[in-house]
């Protein structure tokens, strides 16, 4: 499993990182910056679909909640109505999963090019494709960035644990989609400040190295935030208006439900083209 | 479960995930282990500590530190123990997390306690190859690019007096040759450098290799043969640091080479076992392991001892080696292979006393002592504990 993961991932990012290295003038940091951006790039639509996923399920909290309550005592009719309101459990996770081996891999290919002790540096050269000899000469890559910073050490003055605390945190906070309930803001809050933290803690005995990746990918996802924000709020929008309408179904007592009657069709449609259902529809 | 506890759960999972592959989990080895036999006593870096036991029975005599102290830590160690006089000189190698223990240490052969250390300075870095010496002074390479010259005959700030220091332009992984008075050093920066003892000044440079070398020459008639990470292995004249021949390999090479009177023989870390004629370069024979071939091989009486990252330790009788058209020596022309170790090989076996003595990676046992005719396992050191008698027995 671990060789076709290398096969797959792993070796292509390492041998493209040092083609990248190559041509940016031995610059290890640029180069981890360009590799870091071209796989953000390549994994832009996944991370689209997550956080549209994520928001959509956000907003449609409410309405969730008041089928659940309905339902609570039905597990087969509620099943049923939350796939009919386009509840998708794994639809914020699918993406993410998809892009769990990529990203990996890329830190992976990050650790092995750093090769900081014999024992890595024997291990990278296995995985150094044959057709090009050139990457062999690079070996070992310049880790000293700025004059002053081994990127194969952990940093002794703590910028660089402080920095992925900083970028982490924001990094989280953007991306967490915002909650109605108390619980799971409760829980978001706390993700919020335990990841961070935790990367934090790990980068004070990690190479250097490994720190301007998380801070360079963190960036670049805060980055690719506020370029995708006008979409995420429109589909968040367009959610909460459904949300708003059919949500309030098992609650109003104006718009008790007609047994007998099934739903239009057109107010269980979620996907981000969908038509906002007029409010009252649901009694025609 | 509730959306909120799935969402915690994949969140931490994730967040376990991530730190797991980038390295969190069981601490790996960093650093190569050395073996040294000395008569009957066994010198072996391994890891955190440097050992000394009986190379017959097992027996520990000490271990350097005795206990590590984490607010002065040592090590960890590598390369092959260098003994001196009635001291072992040993080097600071990296760990894991790229942290590192700049100082040579020597230690007492009789106690195991630190006799002296040398410090080369804030540029130090790790000590990944062993020292050499002449009989007086050592000679140390260091991973900031510098050979040092150092006597201990003679102190200077509590420490053994630095004769010379000679520079190059990058890491020094490998030891230098110590040969007529002179050093033959390979370097990170692509070169292999003749240097005059004495003096510490250069006395040529080959420049002709495209990456690293990495390993210690070997040297035979006048001519020096070293491999290097442009996968190629080199024959230079020791005298003007001219090319004699070239041949290339499949992969980068970072093991010392052995010779006998006409072939040399070396592995790659792609797994590939050479045998090169002397004399011109060609290649008479290869034969693949599954992994690196980092250790140089041993050559005891017409058998070549091999150890690989894929835990065999493989006996070739060379009189027996037969290639097929393209040079490929099958499984069948091993004399015996052992595959019981279950541990990566990267250091070059001892024989003593008919036995093949194999340092182990990464494995609480640090070395197994093999039968060198037949390759069965005799001896592990450290010694397994002893049985405790069950009450009533």
């Amino acid at each position: 499993m671990g060789n076709i993961f290398d096969l797959l991932f792993v070796n292509p990012m390492t041998n493209l990182l040092l083609l990248i290295y190559d041509v940016l003038f031995h610059n290890y940091v640029l180069a981890i910056i360009v590799l870091t951006i071209i796989i953000r790039l390549i994994t832009l639509p996944l991370t689209l679909k997550q956080q549209v996923s994520s928001m959509k399920m956000a907003a449609m909290q409410p309405q969730i909640k008041a089928i659940q309550e309905k339902y609570k005592n039905e597990p087969q009719k509620l099943s049923e109505e939350m796939r009919k309101v386009g509840f998708n459990p794994l639809g914020g996770c699918l993406p993410l999963v998809i892009q769990f081996p990529i990203l990996i891999g890329l830190y992976n290919a990050i650790t092995r090019t750093l090769a900081v002790t014999p024992f890595s540096l024997l291990e990278l050269g296995k995985y150094i494709y044959g057709f090009l000899p050139n990457l062999s000469s690079l070996v070992p890559v310049n880790n000293v960035f700025l004059g002053v910073l081994d990127l194969g050490q952990p940093d002794k003055l703590f910028v660089i644990p402080i920095l992925v605390i900083a970028t982490t945190y924001f990094s989280t906070k953007l991306t967490t989609p915002p909650s109605t309930d108390a619980q799971t803001k409760q829980t978001n809050q706390m993700m919020s400040m335990m990841m961070p933290v935790m990367f934090g803690f790990f980068m004070l005995s990690a190479p250097a190295g490994l720190g301007i990746y998380w801070i360079v990918s963190n960036l670049i996802g805060i980055g690719q935030y506020y370029l995708m924000k006008p979409r995420l709020d429109l589909a968040k929008a367009q959610h909460a208006a459904v949300a708003g309408t059919t949500g309030s179904t098992p609650t109003t007592p104006q718009a008790p439900p007609k047994p007998k009657m099934p739903p239009p069709r057109s107010k269980v449609k979620h996907s981000t083209s969908a038509r906002v259902a007029k409010p009252g529809s649901e009694k025609k | 479960m509730n959306r909120v506890s799935v969402r915690v759960l994949v969140a931490t999972v994730a967040g376990a995930l991530i730190l797991s592959a980038c390295g969190g989990g069981e601490v790996p080895p960093s650093a190569f282990p050395g073996l040294a036999v000395e008569g009957e006593s066994a010198y072996l870096a391994s890891n955190l500590h440097v050992y000394k036991f009986d190379a017959l029975s097992g027996a520990e005599a000490w271990r350097f530190p005795a206990t590590q102290d984490n607010a002065n830590p040592h090590g960890p160690f590598s390369g092959v123990p260098l003994k001196f006089g009635d001291v072992i000189v040993i080097g600071g190698s990296t760990g894991s997390n790229g942290a590192y223990d700049r100082h040579l240490y020597a230690i007492s052969d009789e106690t195991g306690q630190e006799v002296w250390r040398f410090d080369p300075g804030e540029d130090g870095k790790e000590f990944v190859d062993s020292a050499v010496t002449d009989g007086k002074i050592i000679y140390a390479p260091n991973g900031n690019g510098s050979l040092y010259a150092i006597d201990p005959a003679q102190k200077e700030n509590n420490q053994p007096k630095l004769i010379w220091k000679f520079s190059t332009g990058n890491r020094l992984w490998s030891k230098p040759l110590y040969a007529d008075g002179k050093l033959y050093q390979g370097a990170f920066d692509h070169k292999l450098y003749a240097i005059d003892a004495t003096s510490g000044k250069e006395l040529w440079r080959f420049e002709n290799a495209t990456a690293p070398i990495a390993v210690q020459p070997a040297l035979k008639d006048g001519v020096l043969y070293f491999g290097a990470f442009d996968s190629a292995f080199y024959a230079v004249n020791a005298a003007d640091g001219k090319l004699k021949w070239k041949t290339p390999v499949d992969g980068w090479v970072w093991s010392n080479a052995t010779m006998n009177d006409d072939s040399i023989f070396f592995g790659d870390v792609r797994g590939k076992l050479y045998a090169l004629d002397l004399a011109t370069g060609q290649r008479k024979w290869y034969y693949e392991t599954h992994d690196s071939i980092k250790a140089q091989p041993v050559l005891d009486n017409n058998t070549l001892y091999v150890v690989s990252m894929d835990t065999n330790v493989y006996a070739f009788d060379l009189a027996g080696i037969k290639a097929d058209a393209s040079g490929k020596v099958d499984y069948a022309a091993t004399k015996w292979r052992n595959d019981t170790l279950t541990r990566r090989l990267l250091s070059k076996p001892s024989l003593v006393e008919g036995m093949l003595l194999v340092p182990l990676f990464d494995s609480e046992i640090k070395a197994w002592a093999l039968d060198a005719n037949t390759g069965a396992r005799k001896l592990q050191f450290p010694l397994p504990p002893p049985a405790t008698a069950t009450p009533g027995q």
